[in-house]
């Protein structure tokens, strides 16, 4: 047993995110923990990282009890993590990412040359490809973590954990960090991978806990069990999937004409894009990330006003425009990166629901706040979407991230506008909270909105959309109804193939 | 005669005299960007470094002691803006704005509890830095007027600003501090202790501003004024945006703030009013920001409608 944590509680200023959990790891084992949002997954990680203290519980590697002040005592023993948000320095190159606070030194020099034979060896031991040269920033998500899981083997560690790591990643990417984690596990190293997705968990993991409320309520092999129990066992129920009826699409709330978009350095990021979206129908755009998604988002929301082409947004001529004018016209937008643009960490839950809404006469007299409404308003959204917050002036960044997420997702919903753009609208979301989203966001369509999904799980966009866009290097190449379309062609068009 | 070769080599050293304290506060204000801190306080370290500067050269009437004093009151007064700002965790504003002006009152009252004097303090037996002479350059006379009156702590400035640079680019502790100014909290979860990084650097930073104010005070001239700075931290703050941050980039933009307040002094012997050619320094730091800004915007539509049209041509 190379790794056991026992009976470990934390206790936050009024939640209890770990009531005596304990769990062991094998060397060479990959352990698996999944669990509803706010099961207290993160945390038990971070308490594992020395980046949280336990109030109470130990800690044993090889045996030996531990004390982690911070994360230089756990890499000490051969912990390493691989962060959801990327730890990294982008405008530096891969090399110096890597061997930061590990290097090889000439007196007090910085021996480049070195430094890039490590990391060429280190990558071509673990056969993790890195251009040693190339600026991180100019990377792809994928290399990204790439460099992250070179970053912790070049610590030495014995013992990686992975926190939600393939919400980000394409499906290629994503097929790619699963072999890596086998081959990781193979040559010795322990892993441990929280996930909610459970197919992901079937496919690595030999041992699998489940959380809830701070628990562990089951452990099994992987042998023992299946998706279907593990969501039993995480949600206290079945899952059954929407039905989608069919509906008449009315009047135009997107229309999306010739956009085109360049980058300072010249690259074009998107060539000539028309599209539409009615009300009454969802729109999906699939496509590997990377391809423009984010940028033609931008553009329709307003985050980025400088493109050429024409958008209108409910018949009202929004090119150029910015947010605020777009949102008033009639647009609602679940951003991609939840902190990024989605909210504000420091500020309070209360808060960043009313965000947008803070001119509208329901919530303010004459430039003054009515707290009453508000209070009714957000208590409403957590308790509708069963966001778990101890109190509505807790801080958003102290929420777990899938209920970061669900808070987001119903604050845009509730706006109640004739269009919404949804961006990874489920991103780090539990099974059960996901069908919960998607039943809203069909209600939303039911009741004659217009949706445009963006979404890097295919599934999500075939179980949902009503026709879908194919997006490839910044140009629509493919429209679809949804109901001549297959995963199977779908993927292959996304990577740029051709119709026959 | 307002073009003779004669003027231009004045001016040329009249522009290196006016650049070097800024030099050194440009790149004050550069390492500090580096590492990440918000730095305001490069007026006041320049200020209290040529006042004890001075003070110390008058009781002692050693230029070295002199320099080291200077030095030694500027790193306290840095590190004091570090443990409030980095240790506390003030606003960095407030604290920078603050020291500035606490600096300002107290050495015009110790100007006047020590010498008895307002305004202006300057004594005969006041020693300045000694000048360097080059023999091998003084036998051409345009040379010699460019380089003349310059002391060790001028020549010292460019030595240093390419020392800034191998620092932060060459060696490990200037490379771990880079990266803390491209993501100290990457930093921070790699275990290394960012603030401490951060005050040793805002320490540094006050070294390089006390040479600032002793080549202020006993540079050129041997007097310290009320207020003898200037601005001049907050012009080496423009050098920094200017430069980029980068060594090299911060000492082209000291260059040129340096011949406009050399152009600034050499106008106040025309017919124009002193009220204009004061203004000048500070008019071009707008100036030099907005052009900055303005011609970068321009650079990236260029690029943009080349590509349109390349386009365009080509379907
Ligand atoms: N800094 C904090 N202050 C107060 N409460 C916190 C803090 N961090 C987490 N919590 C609470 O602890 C509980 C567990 O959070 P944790 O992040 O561990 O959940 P999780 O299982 O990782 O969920 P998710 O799947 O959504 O990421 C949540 O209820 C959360 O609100
Ligand atoms: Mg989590």
């Amino acid at each position: 047993m190379i790794l056991e944590m026992k009976n470990i509680v934390k206790v936050y200023d009024r939640v209890v995110a770990n009531k005596n959990v304990s769990i062991t790891l094998e060397k060479g084992e990959i352990l698996a923990i999944v669990g509803e949002n706010g099961a207290g997954k993160s945390t038990l990680m971070k308490i594992l990282y020395g980046l949280e203290r336990p109030n109470s519980g130990e800690i044993y590697i090889n045996g030996k009890k531990q004390v982690f002040r911070n994360p230089s005592d756990a890499m000490k023993q051969g912990i390493g993590m691989v962060q959801q948000h990327f730890m990294l320095f982008d405008t530096m190159t891969v090399t110096e990412n890597i061997i930061y606070n590990n290097e090889i030194s000439k007196g007090v020099f910085l021996d480049i040359d070195a430094n890039r034979k490590k990391v060429r060896e280190l990558s071509k031991r673990y056969m993790l490809e890195v251009d040693p040269d190339k600026l991180v920033k100019d990377c792809p998500v994928g290399v990204q973590q790439r460099i992250e899981i070179l970053k912790i083997l070049h610590q030495n560690a014995d013992i990686l954990i992975f926190d939600e790591p393939s919400s980000v990643l394409t499906p290629i990417e994503v097929d790619e960090l699963l072999k890596t984690m086998k081959r990781l596990s193979n040559m010795g190293k322990s892993i441990i991978l929280i996930t909610h997705k459970l197919g992901e968990v079937m496919e690595v993991a030999d041992r699998i806990v489940v959380m809830r409320d701070g628990e562990v309520v089951a452990e099994k092999r992987r042998e023992e069990t299946s998706i279907e129990e593990l969501s039993y066992f995480m949600i206290g129920r079945q899952t059954t999937s929407p039905v989608i009826k069919d509906l008449e699409p009315c009047k135009e709330v997107l229309s999306v004409k010739n956009l085109s978009k360049v980058d300072e350095s010249g690259k074009k990021l998107l060539g000539n894009i028309n599209i539409s979206v009615r009300g009454g129908e969802i729109v999906g755009i699939a496509g590997v990330s990377g391809n423009g998604q984010s940028e033609l988002i931008k553009c329709i929301t307003g985050l980025d006003t400088d493109y050429t082409g024409k958008i209108e947004v409910c018949g009202i001529n929004v090119t150029n425009k910015g947010v605020g004018f777009i949102r008033k016209a009639g647009l609602a937008h679940i951003p991609e990166d939840r902190y990024y643009w989605g909210s504000a960490k420091e500020a309070t839950i209360a808060e960043n629901v009313l965000m947008g809404d803070e001119n509208t006469e329901r919530f303010s007299k004459k430039g003054l706040l009515n707290f009453r409404e508000i209070r009714k308003h957000v208590y409403r959204i957590v308790e509708n979407y069963g966001v778990k917050v101890s109190f509505l002036a807790q801080k958003m960044k102290e929420l777990s991230g899938g209920n970061a997420q669900k808070l987001i997702v119903a604050r845009e919903i509730e706006k109640k506008t004739p269009f919404l753009v949804a961006c990874e609208p489920t991103r780090g979301i539990d099974v059960g909270a996901m069908e919960f989203i998607h039943e809203k966001l069909i209600e939303k369509r039911n009741n004659g909105g217009g949706i445009l999904l963006i979404s890097s799980e295919l599934s999500e966009i075939l179980k949902l959309s009503d026709r879908i866009y194919v997006i490839y290097e910044g140009r629509i190449e493919h429209e679809f109804t949804n109901k001549n379309l297959d995963s199977r062609k779908l993927g292959f068009l996304m990577l740029g193939g051709k119709t026959a | 005669m307002l073009f003779s070769i004669d003027y231009i080599a004045t001016i040329i050293n009249s522009t290196i005299r006016m650049m070097s304290p800024l030099l050194y506060a440009s790149l004050a204000a550069a390492i500090c960007a580096k590492a990440d801190i918000f730095n305001l306080s490069m007026e006041g370290a320049m200020l209290v470094s040529a006042f004890f500067s001075i003070v110390v050269n008058y009781f002692t009437k050693s230029v070295v002691l002199s320099i080291l004093a200077g030095v030694m009151a500027s790193v306290l007064v840095s590190a004091c803006v570090g443990f409030f700002v980095l240790k506390l965790k003030a606003s960095p504003v407030v604290v920078g704005l603050a020291i500035n002006n606490t600096v300002a009152g107290a050495t015009t009252y110790l100007l006047y509890i020590i010498f008895n004097t307002r305004g202006v303090f300057t004594h005969p037996s006041l020693v300045g830095i000694p000048k360097i002479r080059l023999p091998f350059i003084e036998k051409t006379a345009v040379l010699s007027t460019i380089f003349s009156g310059l002391t060790l702590l001028d020549y010292m400035s460019f030595v240093i600003a390419i020392l800034v640079y191998l620092f932060f680019y060459k060696t490990v502790i200037g490379y771990r501090i880079r990266a803390i100014g491209i993501n100290s909290e990457a930093a921070r979860s790699l275990g290394t202790p960012v603030e401490k990084y951060q005050f040793l650097t805002i320490s540094f930073s006050g070294i390089l501003c006390g040479f600032a104010g002793c080549l202020l005070s006993m540079g050129s001239v041997r007097l310290f004024i009320e207020n003898i700075t200037a601005g001049r931290g907050y012009i080496a703050m423009a050098a920094n945006h200017l430069g980029k941050s980068h060594p090299i980039g911060v000492l082209f933009a000291s260059l040129f703030f340096g011949c406009c307040q050399a152009l600034g002094n050499f106008l106040q012997n025309t017919s124009l009013k002193t009220q204009i050619t004061s203004s000048i320094p500070y008019v071009a730091t707008i100036l030099a920001l907005i052009v900055f800004t303005v011609q970068k915007r321009y650079a990236k539509q260029k690029k943009m409608l080349e590509v349109f049209n390349k386009d365009a041509a080509s379907s």
